[in-house]
């Protein structure tokens, strides 16, 4: 058995808060497509690092497995957007997403 | 010992994912995600994760910033201009971001979580390696993990698709 944790979940849990309001911030602030999907990562990690500290709490391993799907939906999810990130710049000649505003091309 | 690991990996955390969202280069911005991502693979470090904090340097900081930087690299993009959303939009993303803060922290710091919070403190030797995790993910979570491999086929061909030369 390995010694318990001297630092407490709750703060892993405000640690992964305030990871994930940075994001939401960059999400909502920022006009960079690319600094978007940056900012989806960063909030993407923080809810994984809440999920293994809620693992390490309980022992138990469905945790890790949960951020090990996290991860490979992020991967694909990161390969489908800068695909889609490099048909609009090919096109519209922009990464801003205030120049991307209409559906129709 | 654990605290001061603890203290300084957060503080570099958090400082490193305020530069992502500040610099206005997007260059500057993808290194700052990469030292965000060290810093959480540390933390998992800490929470006895060891194959998810290799994971994550390899696929995260690896893999997927790798194709970060190609796409930057690709776009040659000329920074943001203008670098924020103009007035009330800047405003109101941060009164939703900080609505966002407070309710995650209500519901970290509520009653209700005491439960969850004080659960066993200790785990076997041998929780969270590569062994572990292949035991688990091999058995119980055997057709999700294959599913996933038909999600990454497809990504795979959509973004091929997308990216190639318009049709003529």
């Amino acid at each position: 058995m390995t010694p318990a944790p001297t630092v407490p979940l709750v703060c892993y849990q405000v640690l992964a808060a305030i990871l994930f309001t940075i994001g939401v911030v960059g999400v909502l602030v920022r006009r960079s497509a690319l600094i978007i999907f940056m900012s989806i990562e960063l909030m993407l990690n923080a809810v994984n690092l809440s999920f293994v500290a809620f693992s390490r709490q309980h022992a138990s391993m469905d945790g890790h497995i949960f951020v090990f799907f996290v991860m490979a939906v992020a991967a694909a999810e990161v390969a489908v957007g800068l695909a889609i990130l490099v048909a609009i710049f090919r096109n519209r000649d922009t990464a801003n997403v205030d120049d991307v505003r209409l559906l129709r091309g | 010992m654990e605290w001061l690991v603890f203290i300084v990996v957060a503080v570099a955390a958090i400082g490193t994912a305020l530069g992502l969202v500040i610099r206005p280069n997007p260059l500057h911005g993808a290194l700052f995600l990469v030292g965000n991502l060290f810093c959480v693979a540390v933390l998992y470090l800490l929470l006895r994760a060891e194959f998810l904090a290799l994971a994550q340097v390899i696929v995260y900081a690896g893999a997927i910033m790798v194709l970060f930087l190609f796409v930057l690299m690709l776009l040659n993009l000329k920074g943001e201009n203008p670098l924020l959303t103009r007035g009330a939009a800047k405003g109101f993303g941060i009164l939703f971001a900080i609505v966002v803060f407070v309710e995650l922290l209500w519901t970290v710091l509520s009653p209700q979580m005491e439960g969850g919070m004080a659960a066993s403190p200790t785990v076997p030797t041998g929780f969270g390696s590569p062994a572990a995790i292949g035991r688990v993910l091999y058995t119980v979570w055997l057709y999700p993990f294959e599913i996933t491999s038909i999600l990454l086929l497809i990504a795979v061909i959509g973004a091929v698709v997308l990216a190639k030369r318009k049709f003529g």
